[in-house]
C-alpha cells in the first residue's frame, strides 16, 4: 500500500521548475496533496509534468507564475491562490538564488539581489499566506535555507547571510504562531545535486563531499523527503527547528 | 507503511515513548525485538496482538540495563535469529532528580550505566551487524535537558548529553558504511515522568512552549519513524528537538 502522508492537504511550493522544488512537488503529489506549484516562467515541459503528476496521483496541481522580486506580481499570485477559496495547510518557501564571491569581492548590487530573492520575498509571501492559514488555525511552513547559513563557508558571506536571515525569521515566526496551531521549521540542505552546484568549482564540491560523514552528496529527493516530514503530521510537535539534511557535516 | 520488511531492535518498550515507538514501528510494517526490563504478561499480550494486527513478528526480549551479563545474553539471543537488523532505537532510560550537591556518586554512576554505558554496549553489538550488512539506522533518545540544562537533573541531563556526543562521533565513524546515526531530543512529553511533577510547574513549562501544550508520546515515536525510515536517507549526525518550540 502506498503511503499518503498528505492526503487531502493543500500546499504551496515556490521554485518548482527544477531541482529541489521539482522533487518536492513530486513527493507531495505522491503523498496526496493538492499543490499550487509556483515558478517564475511558464514552460510547456513544466505544465506537462504537472499534468502527468496530477493524473497519476489523482490530485490537483495548479501552476502559479510570478517573479519573486516583483512584489506586484506576487500580490496578484496570492490573489489567484486565494480565489480558489481553499484552505492552505502547507507553505514551502523553496525558491532561491545562489551567489559565490569572497567577502571583499561581493558587490552591493548582488547583496541586494540575493537578499531580495532569498529573504525579503519569502518573508512577504509568508505574511500573505499566514493570514490565510490563521483562519483555520493550523498549518506548516517550511523554509529551505542551507548549511551555509550555519557553518560560514568561504565565498558564502552573502548567500549564507541571506539564508541565516530566513532561518532566524522562521524561529521567530514559530514562537509567534505556535499557539495558533501553525508550525514553522527550516530545512538546511548540505551539498545537493542541483544546478546550484554549477556555481562551485569541482574541487570545492569534491572537498565538501569528502567532509560529509556519508561521503556522498545529497539528491533533491533526500531534501524533499525531509520537507515531507515537516509538512506532515509526523512532525506535529516539531516547530522552530532547523533540520540539516547534509549527510553529516 | 514506511518500514515494510525491516527489522528493528527497540529498548524500553514497556511504557511511555518506548511503547508508542514499538506500536508506530510495527504499524509501519517492521518486525521488532521489543526489549523491556522484565517479563510482563500484559506486555506479552500487547506484543502478540500488535504483531497479529500488523502481520509482523514481535519478540519480547528481557534484560536489566544495569547488568552487562543480561544484556550480552539478550543480544546473543537476538543475533541467533540470524535476521538482518535495520533499525536500533535506544529509548530505555531512567532519572533520579536531585540538586547537584545532594547527588550520591553511586546514583550518578547508576544513571550513566543505564542511560549511557548500556546503550553504548548494545549499540556496539548491533552496529557491528549493521556494518556487515552495510545498512542501518540508529536512533538515540536524548533530551532537551542535555542541550538546555534542567534544574535538579544533573545526572540525567549529563548522561543524555553524552548520548549526543556519541551520536555525532558514531555518525562520523559509521555513516560512510551505510549506518546512519541520529538523536531525538524530546521536550516535555506527557508521560508518567511528567505526571509526577506538580501542576503549577508544568503550567509554567507549557507557557514557555511555542505550541502551548505538552507533547504526546506518539509525537516522539512519529519522529523516530522518520529517522528510522528511508525518508531520512541523507540525515546523519543530527539532533532533532521534538519540543513544540522552546
Amino acid at each position: 500500500m502506498e503511503e499518503r502522508l498528505l492526503k487531502g492537504k493543500n500546499a504551496i511550493v515556490t521554485g518548482c521548475t527544477r531541482g529541489i522544488g521539482r522533487s518536492i512537488v513530486e513527493i507531495f503529489a505522491q503523498n496526496g496533496a493538492n499543490i499550487w506549484a509556483c515558478a517564475r516562467k511558464k514552460t510547456e515541459e513544466f505544465e506537462e509534468t504537472l499534468q502527468l503528476l496530477s493524473d497519476k496521483f489523482n490530485i490537483e496541481i495548479k501552476p502559479v507564475y510570478f517573479d519573486l522580486t516583483d512584489k506586484e506580481k506576487m500580490k496578484i499570485a496570492v490573489r489567484t491562490i486565494m480565489s480558489d477559496k481553499k484552505d492552505i495547510d502547507i507553505l514551502v518557501n523553496n525558491a532561491g538564488i545562489t551567489y559565490n564571491a569572497l567577502f571583499q569581492m561581493s558587490t552591493i548590487d548582488k547583496l541586494n539581489e540575493v537578499f531580495d530573492v532569498n529573504f525579503i520575498s519569502p518573508f512577504l509571501f509568508t505574511q500573505y499566506i499566514v493570514k490565510i492559514m490563521l483562519r483555520k488555525r493550523s498549518g506548516s511552513i517550511i523554509n529551505i535555507a542551507s548549511s551555509a547559513a550555519i557553518d560560514g563557508n568561504p565565498g558564502r558571506s552573502v548567500y549564507g547571510a541571506s539564508k541565516a536571515a530566513l532561518l532566524c525569521a522562521t524561529k521567530s515566526l514559530a514562537a509567534e504562531l505556535g499557539d495558533q496551531g501553525i508550525r514553522a521549521n527550516v530545512i538546511a540542505p548540505g551539498i545537493t545535486k542541483t544546478e546550484m552546484l554549477s556555481s562551485m568549482t569541482e574541487e570545492v564540491i569534491n572537498q565538501t563531499v569528502i567532509n560529509t560523514d556519508m561521503k556522498r552528496s545529497g539528491e533533491p529527493i533526500d531534501i524533499a523527503n525531509a520537507v515531507l516530514f515537516l509538512a506532515s503530521d509526523l512532525s506535529s510537535y516539531v516547530t522552530g527547528q532547523v533540520i540539516r539534511v547534509d549527510g553529516g557535516m | 507503511m514506511l518500514l515494510t520488511g525491516k527489522n528493528a531492535v527497540i529498548t524500553g518498550c514497556l511504557k511511555g515513548i518506548g511503547r508508542s515507538t514499538l506500536e508506530t514501528i510495527a504499524i509501519n510494517g517492521s518486525n521488532v525485538w521489543a526489549c523491556a526490563l522484565a517479563p510482563d504478561e500484559e506486555f506479552e499480550i500487547f506484543c502478540q496482538d500488535l504483531a497479529n494486527e500488523n502481520n509482523v513478528w514481535i519478540k519480547p526480549v528481557y534484560f536489566d540495563l544495569s547488568d552487562h551479563e543480561q544484556i550480552k545474553t539478550a543480544l546473543k539471543q537476538i543475533a541467533s535469529d540470524k535476521q538482518p537488523i535495520n533499525i536500533l532505537v535506544n529509548i530505555a532510560g531512567m532519572t533520579k532528580d536531585a540538586l547537584f550537591h545532594m547527588i550520591p556518586m553511586d546514583q550518578m554512576k547508576l544513571i550513566f550505566e543505564v542511560n549511557f554505558f548500556a546503550q553504548m554496549y548494545i549499540t556496539q553489538f548491533i552496529t557491528k551487524l549493521m556494518v556487515r550488512q552495510k545498512v542501518g539506522s540508529v536512533v538515540n533518545i536524548s533530551s532537551i535537558s542535555a542541550l538546555d540544562g534542567s534544574y535538579g537533573q544533573l545526572s540525567y541531563s549529563a548522561s543524555k548529553a553524552a548520548i549526543i556526543g556519541a551520536t555525532k562521533t558514531l555518525s562520523i565513524e559509521l555513516a560512510d558504511k551505510g549506518v546512519r546515526v541520529n538523536a531525538l531530543a524530546p521536550g516535555v512529553i506527557d508521560t508518567d515522568m511528567v505526571k509526577a511533577v506538580p501542576e503549577d510547574i508544568i503550567m509554567k513549562r507549557i507557557n514557555q512552549i511555542s505550541l502551548k501544550r505538552l507533547g504526546h508520546v506518539d509525537e516522539v515515536s512519529k519522529a523516530v519513524l522518520f529517522l528510522a525510515s528511508d525518508l531520512s536517507d541523507y540525515i546523519s549526525g543530527q539532533v532533532i528537538r521534538i519540543d513544540g518550540g522552546i
